[in-house]
């Protein structure tokens, strides 16, 4: 047989055609009678129906975790989660924070050193030595 | 487009019927089946009904969540219970004529439930063939050079079993671990095979193939196209409601019943969309699925087929041939036309490599506009043009 | 070029590494570092090729060809690879298909063999013959001299007996059986890079 096919398969490029958003649950836990949970309990009574309205792709839970401080946690899609504590904080503190986790990617953060990185390849391709006119110095 | 079941698909899908009585008393009477819950959500409400009861007692009335347990698969009203799925459907932006009772449907494989009446089987079939019909007429117009083997390796990275299942991952849907009636409808449900259990038992789907029993005989490629998958593989059949499917199957009959579902709830036009938006958009370089053996003799019987001067293969540059590490560059030539050139250690290599160069450049020919047959369905569209047809392959 | 530039610049004296003899008559205390930064920047600055900036003499408007210093991207198809009714043939410039030299490029094998077509059918039963009655003496390449034709054709005309192959395939297993574990794994290592080539 002249040529034979490889079997690979096909590497996903989220936001390319389709946007998946990588958070998938967030988990609000709250305190019925710590005053930690005062802008918890505010945060679930008067915010959290529209913000589950405006992202229906997000599975919301919401449970009570007495005698604890209130906790925010995100599932993501690759398997990792973010939590976050938010003791003491008010409710426009908590939209943050909740819009935050909705944003992440799930990833550990790392530093981005390149502006662009692509699966591409480059239009120019990669420079050879013996290609090219040779310039006199 | 191949198993295309027009009666089968139309009525079980879009009047789905409800469970009857006779089905649920027949699973009372063969036996109480109590399944620890996948679903945190649920354990709550199913904590009270999980004790066992004593095989000789009268048959009493059920409640509904002891109902439940006897069901292999979520009851349909369940699905406007769970959040899970309305998340996914609001992940993947199905189109709201989808309803969510019918996304619940897709995620239950056959080895899950066997009644075709609640399972994805049909949804599935339908979609698998949208789907293999969407990528095959990308290729065939987008390279219509591309080898036969190529063209089967190319369909199998952009929906073969193995895509679906990381595509599954990528939705974010989560397997139950045993499927059955308390089982969040949000999870994807099968039964899992049991270790150890020997894949390759598979029985081949009657073809027409002659001698089918001889499986040491030689499958050569035109065989392939006319009894074959579009893989190129032999279609099998696995008994899954016995054996239990593989993590892998499941996903990949999910996410089919899904590209079914949209197809017959949404119409065809949102269906091509979410292939393209989730199938065409994902990342495939089709130069990576050439492996040839003799490049050289295969240029040189395209060119001789093709009435061009024979190649011949000239040294373009080299660094000094008598050091430890030399690197030639050869061109390939017919006429005064270079067809590839390839950089290399030895003449052999660099020669080698650019036959290889010379042939993906053939092969990989690409029409400036192109437009698919499908694209001529919508209304208003304009009339087809015949799209550049190629003689075929080198064959030697 | 550069050292002219900088020479002009400045007078010679001061750039005492440009003048051996009188940077080492100089004293030892007075010698400065060679490879300091700004000469080093002075030195790599060279002008943009000339093909890079405006021409003078040409105001007419045309694509300036000036490929990549890298190999040539898989997916540009050849001109002579495109379809007659494909408009990319009419597009190509001259620049791009202009190998000059062609010709004049040496090839990689010794001499491009050229076909005679001169054996007739009774040769070929000669070959033949010859070949499965004396196959030791009557090897490929002798074959191939006798007859003036190449150990291809040979090959291709007939094939060598069953007891012959045997042979064959005993020495083989003779000298790879004197190999050691160095030059085993060095030639299986040889066959899969050769496999990769067609991979590329």
């Amino acid at each position: 047989m002249p040529v034979q096919g490889i079997r690979t398969v096909s590497a996903a490029r989220n936001g390319v055609g389709a946007f998946i958003l990588q958070c998938k649950r967030i988990d609000f836990h709250y305190c019925d009678w710590a005053g930690s949970s005062r802008g918890m309990v505010g945060y679930l009574k008067h915010r959290l129906e529209s913000f589950a309205k405006e992202n229906p792709q997000i599975e919301i839970r919401v449970s009570p975790r007495p005698q604890k401080h209130p906790v925010v946690k995100g599932h993501y899609i690759n398997g990792r989660e973010k939590a976050i504590c938010v003791r003491n904080l008010d409710l426009q503190q908590i939209a943050q924070k909740v819009n935050l986790l909705k944003e992440a990617s799930g990833e550990k953060l790392k530093r981005t050193k390149k502006p662009v990185t692509s699966m591409n390849e480059s239009v120019r391709g990669i420079w050879s030595p013996y290609h090219g006119g040779l310039k006199t110095v | 487009m191949k198993r295309l079941q027009l009666l089968r698909w139309s009525s079980s899908a879009l009047s789905p019927g409800f469970r009857t009585g006779s089905r649920l008393q027949r699973n009372v009477y063969a036996g109480l089946r109590h399944q620890s819950s996948a679903s945190p959500a649920l354990q709550a409400e199913n904590e009270s009904v999980t004790e066992e009861q004593p095989p000789g007692q009268p048959i009493r009335k059920l409640s509904p969540e002891e109902q439940r347990l006897h069901l292999p698969s979520p009851p349909i009203k369940a699905a406007r219970e769970s959040a899970k799925l309305a998340a996914l459907h609001g992940r993947l932006y199905l189109p709201s004529r989808l309803p969510l009772e019918t996304l619940a449907r897709t995620l239950v494989d056959p080895s899950a439930d066997p009644n075709p009446n609640f399972n994805n089987e049909s949804l599935a079939i339908l979609g698998h063939d949208l789907m293999t019909y969407y990528t095959s007429e990308h290729l065939l117009c987008t390279y219509p050079r591309l080898p036969l083997t190529v063209v089967f390796a190319a369909m199998f990275a952009y929906v073969g079993p193995k895509t679906l299942a990381a595509m599954t991952r990528e939705w974010g849907v989560e397997y139950a671990a045993a499927p059955g009636g308390e089982v969040d409808p949000g999870l994807l449900q099968f039964k899992r095979m049991a270790p150890g259990t020997n894949l390759n038992t598979d029985t081949a789907i009657s073809t027409t193939r002659p001698n089918p029993d001889r499986k040491s005989w030689r499958h050569s490629l035109s065989s392939r196209i006319v009894y074959d998958d579009e893989f190129g593989d032999i279609t099998t059949e696995s008994n899954t409601a016995v054996r239990g499917a593989t993590p892998d199957q499941a996903s990949a009959s999910f996410v089919r019943a899904v590209m079914g579902a949209i197809y017959l709830h949404a119409g065809r036009p949102a269906a091509k969309r979410f292939f393209e938006q989730h199938f065409l958009s994902r990342h495939l370089n089709i130069t990576e699925l050439f492996n040839f053996s003799q490049p050289a003799r295969d240029l040189s019987r395209l060119c001789a087929r093709e009435d061009f001067e024979p190649p011949v293969a000239r040294i373009i540059s080299e660094t000094g041939r008598k050091s430890r590490h030399p690197v030639f560059v050869v061109g390939i030539f017919s006429g005064k036309d270079k067809l590839g050139e390839g950089a290399g250690g030895s003449l052999m290599e660099a020669r080698s490599k650019a036959a290889v160069a010379a042939l993906k450049g053939w092969y990989l020919y690409s029409p400036l506009e192109v437009r698919v047959p499908s694209s001529t369905e919508e209304n208003g569209a304009a009339p087809w043009k015949p799209v550049h047809v190629d003689l075929g392959e080198v064959i030697v | 070029m550069v050292t002219a530039i900088s020479s002009l610049k400045r007078p010679f004296l001061a750039l005492p590494f440009l003048l051996p003899s009188l940077s080492e008559c100089a004293a030892f205390e007075f010698r400065r570092n060679q490879s300091s930064y700004r000469r080093t920047k002075q030195r790599l600055r060279v002008k943009p090729d000339a093909s890079f900036g405006p021409s003078l003499n040409q105001f007419e408007d045309h694509i300036i060809y000036n490929p990549p210093s890298s190999t040539p991207s898989i997916y540009h198809t050849p001109t002579k690879f495109l379809p007659p009714d494909d408009i990319r043939r009419s597009l190509s410039t001259d620049a791009s298909k202009n190998q000059d030299n062609t010709d004049g490029l040496p090839t990689v094998f010794k001499k491009p063999a050229e076909k005679k077509y001169h054996l007739t059918p009774s040769d070929i039963e000669e070959i033949r013959r010859l070949r499965l009655n004396d196959p030791m003496t009557w090897s490929r390449w002798k074959l191939a001299k006798r007859f003036d034709c190449s150990p291809m054709f040979i090959g291709m005309v007939c094939e060598a007996s069953p007891e012959k192959k045997e042979i064959q395939k005993q020495v083989l297993e003779a000298v790879q059986s004197r190999w050691g574990r160095k030059r085993r794994m060095a030639r299986e290592d040889r066959q899969l890079r050769k496999e990769n080539w067609g991979r590329d």
